[in-house]
Formats: C-alpha cells, structure tokens, sequence
C-alpha cells in the first residue's frame, strides 16, 4: 500500500471532516444557550441546499445564492426554535428532541414532494480540477469547504467576542437566570442561537452540495456524522469539533477503503457510543460537578 | 375491592377473550394479518415505553432491536433448525445482552446524548445487517419458514393465537413488574437520580436493566415478527420505523400499557388509514374537530398557552387540506406522520389513554386497595444499643475543585447514639463534607472509615448501602409519587423475591408489608393520614418530614441530616426537633448541619465548627459557641462577647 495513496484518503476525508464539525458547530450554538438542539438538523441542510439549487436554476449568481441560502437556513431554524423548541423549553421538559424530529420528518416529505426524491448535481462556479499539493491532491472546491468553514466558524467567535449581542449569547450560555436579571432576554437569544445554527447548516449544505450532489437523502448521514464529532469533542468546544471532524473524516475515509464503502458511516457511529463510555462529556468538554 | 377487579382486571380479561375468539369469526386472511401485526407491535411498543415512559428517556432503538431480533429468529431457523420457542428465547438474549451493552455507556448521560447514541446504535444496525451478507444474506434478504410447533404445522390461526399468547404474558408479566418496587424505582429515578442512588436503591443499575428489559421484548417481538412475514430485509428497520413506533407510544399514552395497545393498534393501521383517500378524510376531520374543541376550551378556561391549544389545530387543519388536495396520500406518509405527531405531542402530551383514564377514573372513582394496619414501630426501627463506641470516623479529609478548598483537611470522630452538629458560616465546608462521606463526591485526599471498615467512597448508592442515609438541603423527594411509595421506595431488606417470581406475581406479599413498615415510618413523623398525597401536594413542612421518613426506611447506622430545620415555620422546626430527638431514642447515630443554633444548642451532644474549609473548634455546643475562633468567624473579629446569648440568624443557603 502505497503512503502517498493513505495520504490522498486522509486529506480528502478530513476535508469532508470539516463539513461534519461546521454542522456540529451549529449544534454547540444551540446547546450552549438552551441545552437543547435540532434532531431535525439534517434537514434542514437539506432544504437550504435545495432552496439554493432552486435560486441558482432561476438564474441568480453564486454569490447572490450563499447569502440568501444562509438567510433561508436562519429562517428555518427561527422556525424550528419556535414550533419545536420553545414549549418544551418552557415546560423544561426533554419534548424538544421528539418535536424536532417531528419537523426534520415533515420538512424532509415536503422536499420529497416538491422537488423530487432524485439526486440533483449542484452547478458552482468553483473549478474541481485538482492540482497537486505536499504529494496529494487537492481540487479548488476541497479548498473552498476549508476556506468557508473556518471562516464562518472565525467569524461567529468574533461575534461572540466582540460585539454586545453575541456577548449576551455568551452571558445566557454561561448563566442563564442570572442573564435575565441583568435585563437579557433570553428566549431572544436562544433564537437567535438557533437562526445562526440554521445559518451554519445552510452554509455546510452549499459547500458540500457540488462534491454529493443534492437530494432527500442527502444530509441523513451527513447529520448522523456531525452528531458523533460534536458528541466526542464535547458540547463546548468549538476548537475541539474541528480537530474531531479532520480525525473523523479521514478515519472513515480510510475505513471505507479497507472494509468497503457499505462501512463506510460506521466508525462515527462506533466513536460516539465509546466516546459516551470513556468520556461521556466529549475529548474537550469539561467535567460537570453534580450539586444538591 | 370487588369492584376494583372487576373494572381493572376485567376489562383486561374481555379484551383478551375478545381477541382470542376473533379469529372463530373472521376469516379474512387478511385481518387476521392485521391482528397477528397487532399483537406483535403491542409487545414491541410495550417494551419501548420502558424507556419512553418509565425512565423518561427517548429511545431511538427500538427498531433496531426488532431487527436484531427477526435476524437473529431467522438465522437461527434458517441455519441452525431450532424451534419457535428456542428462537424467542435466543433473539430476547442477544437483544437483552446488546441492549446492556448499549445501555451501560448509553445510559450514563441523559436526554440528547441518550437519543443520539440510541440513533446511532439503529444506523450501525442497519449497516451491520447489510454488509455482513454471508449471515444475513444482505440487501437481497432473508427468506425462512416457520417451523412447526410440537410437530405440528401452524396455520396462520394458530400463529396468530400464539403471537396473542405472549401478548397476555407480557401483559402480565410487565404489570406485575411495574406495580413492584421495580416499578417504583423507575418513576424515582426519573424524578431525582441522585435521591434514587443515595436511597441505596442505585439509578444507573435500574436505568441499565429497564433498559435491557425493553430491548429483550423488542427481540421477542422481532423473532414473532420474522415468524409472520418469513422474509426479512435491513431497510425494514430504519429510524423511519422508530419514529413510528414512538408516534405509537405517545399517541396510545406513555407508562401505561393499554396505552402500548391503543399505539400498537395504530401503527398496525396506519398503513390501511393512508390507503383509503375516504378513511384519511374522515380521520383528518374528526382530528381537526377534536383539536379545535379542545384548543378553544382551552384557551376559553386559560389551561393552555396560546401555542399549545393554536398549533395543533394548525396541524390537524393542514392534515385536513392535504387530505382534501394531494393526489396520492401514501406520498406524503412522513408528513402525514409528522402533523399527527406534531399535534398529540403538543396538544394531547398524555396521550389518548392518559386523556381517557383521567376521564374514567372520574366517572367511575375506583378507590385504591386498602392500606394495612402499620407494623410495629420496634419491628420497623429496632432500638440499638448506643454505646457510644466511634461509629464513623474521617481523618484528614480534603476535596478540592480545582483550586478552591472546599474541605482542606477535616478530622471528625461521630460517636455511635450521638447527635453530632456541624456547623459554619457559609461556604464552610459543611456540605461538601456530608457530600464526600455520603459518596456525591470522591475525597480529594483523606480517610473515612464506619466501624472501622473503610466507607465507599464517590458513590451515593454503595455509601447508602453501608449504612449512611441522608435528606437534601434543596429537597430531593419523588415527586410525581405519593408520600407511602416515597418511603417504600427506600426500605432496606424488605425486597427479597428474585426478579422472576416478581414477573409471576409472587411479590404480592413482601408488597403489603412494605406498606405496612412505610406506614409505620410515615406515623414516625406525623404523615400517617397523608399516605396516599402525592408528594409535591403536601406543604413545604411535611416534605421536610418525608425525607426524613425515606432516609430512616435506610434504617441506617448513621443519619445524614443537611439543614433539616431550613426554611421552616416556628411551629415546624418544633416538629422537626421532636422528631430527631425520636430519631436518637431509636439508637440511630445522626449528623446534623444546621444554623438554627438553638436546634443546635438543643439537640446536639457534640459540635464540630468549620471555617474555611478546616475546622476550627469542636465541643459541647456551649463550649463551642464561646469560642473565640467561632465567634470571630460568624461576627467577624470585632465581635461582642455575648454571641451566645443570640442565636444566630438562620441563613437562606447553606455553603
């Protein structure tokens, strides 16, 4: 078996890695302010990616196409806050996993329905002719689902950081009582949670449209996936899903090759539940302190 | 009495004669297969809500062991010749021995750490099942024929009898189950794990076995299933079918096992419903009257919000337009699935049955079995000599979290029959230090040792069954149980019948006399009339009361008390120190936190004061509150001399 062969897997799965963590990435969003996330998640990549087929078929421009896509994908996900999260939320009850579900199921029959139960290619304008790197290769749209993972991931730390609202997320997520006595509401800031994880999603839909084409069954085990880095890394650390998404990416990438590409979803499913085992809050989460 | 069983258990008895004479009627092969899938689904749905309904938990893997279950059925026909009953037993084992496997990491997190290991666990299975092809023959599927029984070919009326049969056995097996302590210590562990474990009753190990009880039923229903359709294929069981099958459960109404039956009877139906484009209507209409009619009483008597009683008839008029406008109906199943989901879980969350037993209980008001005459006190609490040995015992006890010293090196000797206070300002160090030696948290550093034998340490449920009880400073009651099950949950040594016999409905006896030493227990503390009042009806006093009749059904060697007297009335706290001082005649050694210093003064032979984490003095309770260290702690080092004189304030939240 050659190296540059094993390197060549690698760096492609760890590519496609880095499509899981921005997903997961959405998922921390969430469940940093509300302890709760979109089991629906899936889905909603999956209509966004249609959504942005749609508008490309019309005739817009891809630049035109990626904001109004994210713009989709915030809506969905305001959406989904509000149908699936918020009652349960309030009731404190766990209802939001069988809601979100609920709507993941009915937005994935309404896409069945209205555009069609057959994989779609995705056109770009990003070239997908490879050229050679360090030994492998690497094809422009590869580059581009780096460039546009990292750099919403940069930019919605930034926020977090920087600006007053996306401190008051960071205030909710570290406590959310004493955020709404400092006058925070916090009902408006897991919304706003749930429309950047929305956002998020939609963004991992466009970038990795071009590279598995775009039908209904398109995210389902992209989603599956993107659960198992954010479990593994942990609910908190937004570094930690991308160093788990790269692992994953090329660890399945590699599987697939020696097992067969049936197998090839297995060691995500196979990490999480030993993740759950060995360190049930994730590589990177902290350690929770029980309190009577 | 009588007319309980009649109502309960016969209406039991009506259904399953009914179903049983069924098939002398119809011989439509046709329903019959509708009735066999029936039957099927019960046992598969009751088994789910084990989980959904008992442990509070959304399992996504109830498909998956259908399928594990059919397979392993079928393999074992197929390639091994063995019997239906053989391959019952054998897919229960795999399915009860995967499911612990999954369990045991699954289970040690909760909510959606739960459901997407549960989730992977169906899509691994599903992978599993179609490329392991040299045993499951893969995509192509898995062709076998049922075997004969005693010698005997079965007809699909005998199948269907026999399916019918393991029904009524898992029927009753589960309601005896259920109505045990097994039963209870379900419901407990949902409502407080950590009360669970430290009632030495252990959360994670019921957690485990509820868990892998359901997943053994799966299989059951999996191998009957695999008898009934004799061809199996992987993608029969996908996360699509576990979305059902939980819209079965929550429809037909969780922890109730007609609600299994009514969910079990939909999902069977299901497909026939969405055949007829007539039938939809007509379901969609009356789903739609029924959520407007609900949704403006609702709103009209303010019961619901606004969203719960508007977006269910949302759902059902969506339902309702569709059913009028789409061509073809078994196109959009999954949204069909998703609106009726949608609007139960919203607007119905107790289900159909849940909806109905609250109406049946009203019309017909069934009152429960009499209670037994309470036991003897001294057989409950036999008095134990106090012999004022050292009975528990911590040298040099240290936790820390990360920097901050909680507890940095405390040495303590509780005589046995003594009444040992501990007391501090907050964040002291008190509670942490209650919270190591009742197994909440593992010691940093330190010994501790009951009777010289070294206590477990970093487990609530082990420390429990050494001997430590304790109660909560915040309350840890069960409170969607009544006051009776809160202490008959914690009685120790009582449950003795195995497992088995429990299923068999031998534990009927032990039963009623756990009521009568829980009774016994609850007149201790003065609750005997409030029995059967759920916990969270009863005031805030008689909680406090509650626990600690839970903690003494430990009958420990050593009571744990954090802040017993904390936020009650005058009166209360007069109770409260009458029953300790109760608590100390019965022989049993107690640890007392409190800042109520004239329950304190009162109460306690020996106090322990802590101040940083270390201790600072130790004594009588008189010695100890003219200590200059104490003194200088509580008021600062400016201090008048006559602190003694005031009892200290009581403060909201101990540290």
């Amino acid at each position: 078996m050659p190296e540059s062969i094993i390197a060549q897997m690698a760096v492609s799965g760890a590519l496609m890695g880095l499509v899981y963590a921005l997903i997961a990435y959405g998922f921390q969003l969430t469940f940093a302010t509300s302890k709760s996330l979109n089991f629906g998640q899936g889905e909603l990549v999956m209509v966004s990616a249609f959504f942005s087929l749609t508008l490309l078929t019309l005739g817009l421009p891809y630049l035109l196409v990626v904001p109004a896509g994210l713009l989709f994908g915030a809506a969905v996900g305001m959406a989904v806050e509000r149908t699936g999260v918020r009652l349960a939320l309030e009731q404190r009850s766990e209802g939001w996993i069988l809601l979100t579900i609920i709507i993941g199921l009915f937005l994935f029959s309404f896409a069945e329905n209205i555009w069609g139960r057959d994989d779609r290619p995705f056109p770009t304008p990003i070239p997908s002719t490879p050229f050679h790197v360090f030994g492998v290769d690497v094809t422009p749209l590869e580059i581009s689902v780096l460039v546009g993972v990292l750099a919403v991931m940069g930019m919605i730390e930034l926020f977090k950081r920087q600006t007053l609202l996306g401190k008051a997320v960071e205030a909710v997520a570290a406590d959310r009582d004493a955020a709404e006595l400092m006058g925070i509401s916090a009902t408006r800031t897991v919304v706003l949670s749930y429309a950047l994880s929305g956002g998020v999603a939609a963004l991992a839909g466009i970038l990795v449209s071009p590279i598995t084409t775009v039908g209904p069954t398109m995210a389902s085990a992209l989603v599956l996936k993107a659960f198992s880095v954010a479990v593994v890394a942990g609910l908190e650390s937004g570094f930690g899903v991308v160093v788990i998404g790269l692992f994953l990416g090329a660890l399945e990438s590699l599987a697939s090759f020696y097992l067969g590409s049936g197998w090839r979803e297995a060691p995500g499913l196979i990490l999480l539940i030993l993740a759950l085992a060995v360190r049930p809050t994730g590589v990177f989460g902290k350690a929770v302190i029980r309190k009577v | 009495m009588l007319k309980r069983l009649l109502l309960v258990r016969g209406s039991e008895l009506v259904m399953f004669a009914l179903l049983a004479i069924i098939p002398l009627f119809v011989q439509s092969g046709y329903a019959l297969g509708l009735l066999t899938l029936l039957a099927i689904y019960g046992i598969l749905l009751i088994g789910l809500d084990v989980t959904v309904g008992y442990l509070g938990q959304v399992n996504l893997a109830q498909a998956a062991f259908l399928g594990i279950g059919a397979y392993a059925a079928g393999i074992g026909v197929t390639r091994y010749g063995i019997g239906i009953f053989t391959a019952v037993l054998v897919a229960a084992a795999i399915c009860t021995l995967l499911g612990a496997l999954l369990a045991l990491p699954a289970l040690r997190l909760d909510g959606p750490q739960f459901a997407l290991a549960t989730l992977s666990f169906t899509a691994l299975t599903t992978i599993v099942l179609n490329e392991l092809e040299p045993l499951t023959m893969g995509a192509q599927g898995l062709s076998l024929s049922r075997p004969p029984l005693l010698g005997r070919t079965l007809t699909s009326r005998d199948f269907y009898w026999l399916c019918m049969g393991f029904l009524a056995l898992v029927w009753m097996g589960m309601r005896n189950l259920l109505s045990s302590q097994w039963g209870r210590a379900f419901e407990a562990l949902r409502d407080s794990p950590i009360a669970t474990d430290a009632m030495g009753v252990g959360a994670y190990r019921h957690k485990v076995a509820g868990f892998a009880l359901g997943s053994a039923l799966g299989g059951v229903a999996g191998a009957l299933y695999a008898f009934n359709f004799q061809y199996l294929q992987p993608h029969a069981f996908v996360y699509e079918l576990t979305v059902i099958l939980l819209l079965g459960v929550v429809l037909g109404g969780r922890k109730s096992l007609w609600g299994a039956f009514v969910g079990a009877s939909l999902v069977a139906l299901l497909p026939n419903l969405l055949s007829s484009k007539t039938l939809f209507q007509a379901f969609s209409a009356a789903g739609f009257a029924m959520a407007l009619f609900a949704g403006v009483r609702g709103l009209s008597q303010k019961s619901l919000k606004p969203f719960q009683a508007i977006s269910p008839i949302v759902a059902t008029a969506t339902l309702l337009v569709g059913s009028m406008v789409v061509k073809n109906t078994e196109d959009w199943r999954k949204a069909i699935f998703a609106l009726m989901l949608f609007s139960v879980v919203v607007g119905l969350p107790e289900g159909l049955m849940g909806f109905a037993t609250g109406f049946l209980a009203r019309l017909f008001r069934v009152d429960p079995p009499p209670l037994p005459p309470p036991a003897p006190l001294d057989e409950v609490l036999p008095s134990r000599p106090a012999d004022g040995e050292v009975l528990l015992e911590i040298r040099d006890l240290k936790r820390w979290f990360g920097g901050v010293k909680a507890v940095d090196g405390v040495t303590l000797r509780v005589r046995s029959g003594h009444i040992h206070g501990l007391i501090g300002p907050n964040g002291s160090g008190k509670s942490t230090v209650v919270n190591v030696v009742s197994g909440l948290y593992t010691p940093t550093e330190g010994t501790m040792l009951l009777r010289g034998e070294p206590l477990p340490i970093g487990s609530l449920f082990r420390a429990a069954r050494a001997g430590v009880a304790r109660t909560f400073q915040n309350l840890q009651l069960f409170t969607g149980m009544t006051a009776l099950e809160n202490v008959m949950v914690a009685l120790r040594g009582v449950y003795r019948v195995p497992l088995p016999l429990v299923l068999l409905g031998f534990g009927r006896g032990e039963e009623r006399r756990a009521q009568a030493e829980a009774l016994a227990l609850l007149a201790f503390v003065g609750l005997e009339g409030q029995a059967r009042a759920p916990a969270k009806d009863l005031t805030y006093g008689a909680q406090r009361f509650l626990e600690m009749a839970r903690a003494l059904a430990r009958r420990p060697e050593v009571l744990i008390l954090d802040e017993p007297a904390a936020g009650l009335a005058h009166p209360d706290v007069v109770k409260q120190v009458e029953i300790i001082r109760r608590i100390r005649q019965r022989g049993i050694t107690v640890v007392l936190i409190e800042h109520h210093m004239d329950v304190v003064t009162e109460l306690c032979d020996v106090v322990t004061a802590l101040d940083g984490g270390k201790m600072i003095a130790e004594g009588t309770p008189a010695e100890v509150k003219r200590h200059p260290k104490v003194i200088e702690a509580y008021l600062g080092s400016e201090a008048p001399g006559d602190a003694d004189t005031h009892p200290l304030a009581p403060e909201p939240a101990g540290g």
